[in-house]
């Protein structure tokens, strides 16, 4: 027998109500804990971004391309490795509501530039090997259902073929990666394959570049490679705005706008309400407690444990409800990257998300706990005594 | 918990004591000015009619209240002059409690409910659990001791609560309409268990009641009118 054995029988004695206030703030505590894992995956791309590369994209406007000739250009500027080819491909495969994003790509500096994309040598050589070859992400591919040989039909929408023709191409490889800037749902296919159709006059579309990805050699500024080819091209055929990547997925979330911050704002609300919702089951059990309170004090205890005891039971609550709301939030992050795998690609809860969610349902206990027991503080003990049970 | 009649303490002296209370604008007096002298190891029945001042009396020298005026002393201690936490811890010591309503916390088994004051003394689990059991078996309670208040008769819950009371060994039994809720059978079972304290342990039970069979048990009776004393009979 101690003190902590009465907090417990207590918590346990209006089951119903405390099992619902229990509830809400698991529910609370599961939204948060989505709504901040949704943020900062999408913080985590700009995060794990390369330091040795940049993104060159036209200086009027992400949609507009540059052109083809400035790939030869482009190498040429001092402190440039390697450069690569991508254009935003923007297919439907069977309905729009199956978005994913696919990219034509220079395969092999793709994969040289990027390390994280990791495949076998035999995937590499039959990619390399294949025009219409494609390379596809783990989670685009248990998505689909699709295995390495399997052939993907894909409509054009910014790249048509005549009379709304599907593209196809064919499964060479399953890349995992080792780093979220680079998500497992996308779906990689040669540059050369899109520059054919549109060379020959068979499929209508943009014959420009949508951005160049370019490697630095080591030991080269990023601030300085990146002033370096704007200024190459400043009298050029098209200025450019060349950004590192980080800079670049950055852009993207600014994209959003107020996203975030609306989706925190979610989050902050409905863990307001909740507060309301224990102040309230706290107040009720304070009230129903007086007397025993009083008793407390009778029998020696300072006024100051039977405060303690309602602001511990109060945190107890909130902390039970919140471990049970963030545990679904943890282990639903597989669901969660398998529904938005495509929308919020890597979708990841951070063990920092845990903590800062149970420090939060803490923190609620503790307020709402706070009222009564700053009332139980002030109770004298013979009036307690008098209160109805 | 026993006691001998040489080391017996609990001796009350009250002197001048005076309470008021305010009610909206009206100020009510309800002791003016209690002198009164208890001996240790005795039984005191505080009787009176309703608003005499008998329960605010009990209060006062249980320290669960301050008086405005007057002096309240037990043995060596003047409990008037000391401060809320400093009273608690006295009470602590000193002072064992039954209420009406028996007022045991319904969560607890009846073994729990008379451990809780054993957690503000310097014992172990084990001793704790000891003297709980002690205390149950001098109510003849042993057997009921994993049982809670609800499962309890109301002359079981008033045994467990005089357990309580007695568990840590006090100085004083303050008990306020301790038959109150009891009927005939089982209001002279706790009577004779209240006597039983001050005649075997060396308790000394201040108790206020408006049961006139309770002055049968009683060594001394003490009769409060409009918060004066009215008069003291001896057994």
């Amino acid at each position: 027998m101690s003190l902590f054995t009465l907090l417990r029988r207590n918590l346990l004695r209006h089951k119903l109500r405390n099992a619902l206030t229990a509830l809400a703030v698991a529910v609370a505590l599961f939204l948060f804990c989505f709504l901040y894992s949704v943020i900062t995956t999408l913080k985590s791309a700009v995060t794990s971004s390369s330091a040795d590369r940049v993104v060159v994209q036209s200086a009027v406007s992400l949609f507009m391309d540059l052109p083809k000739t400035y790939t030869a250009k482009l190498a040429e500027v001092e402190g440039v490795e390697s450069v690569a080819r991508w254009n935003w491909f923007g297919g439907v495969y069977r309905d729009p509501s199956n978005f994913f994003a696919q990219f034509a790509v220079d395969p092999e500096i793709f994969l040289e530039q990027f390390q994280e994309c990791v495949i076998t040598p035999e995937e590499r050589a039959a990619w390399l090997a294949d025009r219409r070859g494609c390379l596809i992400g783990r989670a685009l591919a248990r998505k689909f259902g699709w295995k390495i040989g399997d052939t993907i039909p894909l409509i054009g929408t910014i790249y048509t073929r005549p009379a709304g023709a599907a593209w196809e191409f064919t499964v060479r490889g399953i890349y995992s990666s080792t780093k979220t800037n680079l998500d497992e749902s996308t779906m990689w296919f040669q540059y050369e394959y899109l520059d054919e159709g549109i060379e020959s006059g068979g499929v209508q579309g943009p014959k420009g570049v949508g951005v160049f990805y370019v490697k630095t050699k080591p030991g080269t500024g990023l601030a300085e490679i990146t002033q370096r080819i704007d200024a190459r091209f400043e009298g050029d055929e098209q200025r450019t705005l060349t950004q590192t990547e980080a800079a670049f997925q950055a852009g993207f979330i600014t994209m959003l706008g107020s996203v975030p911050a609306f989706l925190s704002g979610i989050g902050g609300a409905v863990l307001f309400a909740i507060l309301f919702s224990v102040v309230n089951t706290m107040m009720i059990t304070a009230r129903e407690r007086t007397k025993e309170l009083g008793v407390l004090q009778a029998l020696g205890f300072r006024r100051a444990v039977g405060a303690r005891l309602l602001l511990f039971e109060s945190m107890l609550l909130c902390g039970i409800g919140g471990l049970a709301g963030l545990s679904l939030g943890a282990s639903s992050e597989g669901t969660f990257r398998e529904m938005f795998g495509t929308q919020i690609p890597g979708y990841t809860v951070e063990p920092l998300t845990l903590v800062i969610g149970v420090l939060i349902a803490l923190a609620v206990g503790a307020a709402g706990g706070l009222f009564p027991a700053l009332q139980a503080r002030g109770l004298r003990v013979a009036d307690a005594l008098r209160a109805e049970a | 918990m026993s006691s001998s009649s040489q080391d017996r303490r609990g001796h009350i002296t009250i002197a001048g004591v005076r309470k008021s209370y305010t009610r909206g604008t009206e100020a009510v007096t309800v002791l003016s000015g209690v002198d009164l002298e208890i001996e240790a190891g005795r039984v005191v029945a505080l009787m009176g009619p309703s608003g005499s001042g008998k329960s605010t009396l009990l209060n006062l020298v249980g320290g669960l209240d301050h008086a405005d005026a007057g002096r309240i002393t037990v043995d060596t201690t003047e409990i008037t002059a000391l401060h809320a936490d400093e009273l608690a811890a006295w009470r602590s010591r000193h002072v064992g409690f039954v209420f009406q309503s028996f007022n045991l916390i319904p969560v607890l088994t009846a073994q729990e409910n008379v451990e809780l004051p054993l957690l503000l003394q310097p014992l172990s689990k084990a001793q704790r659990k000891e003297q709980a059991r002690y205390a149950l078996e001098i109510v003849g309670l042993a057997d009921r001791a994993g049982h809670r208040p609800g499962q309890l008769s109301g002359g079981q819950e008033q045994r467990v609560a005089i357990a309580r009371a007695i568990a840590s060994d006090p100085t004083l039994i303050l008990a306020d309409e301790p038959t109150g809720d009891l009927d005939r059978t089982n209001a002279d079972a706790v009577l004779q268990m209240l006597r039983r304290l001050a005649d075997e342990l060396g308790k000394t039970v201040l108790m206020v009641t408006h049961d006139n069979a309770a002055s049968a048990f009683a060594h001394q009776t003490v009769h409060l009118d409009k918060g004066a004393l009215a008069g003291v009979a001896h057994a």
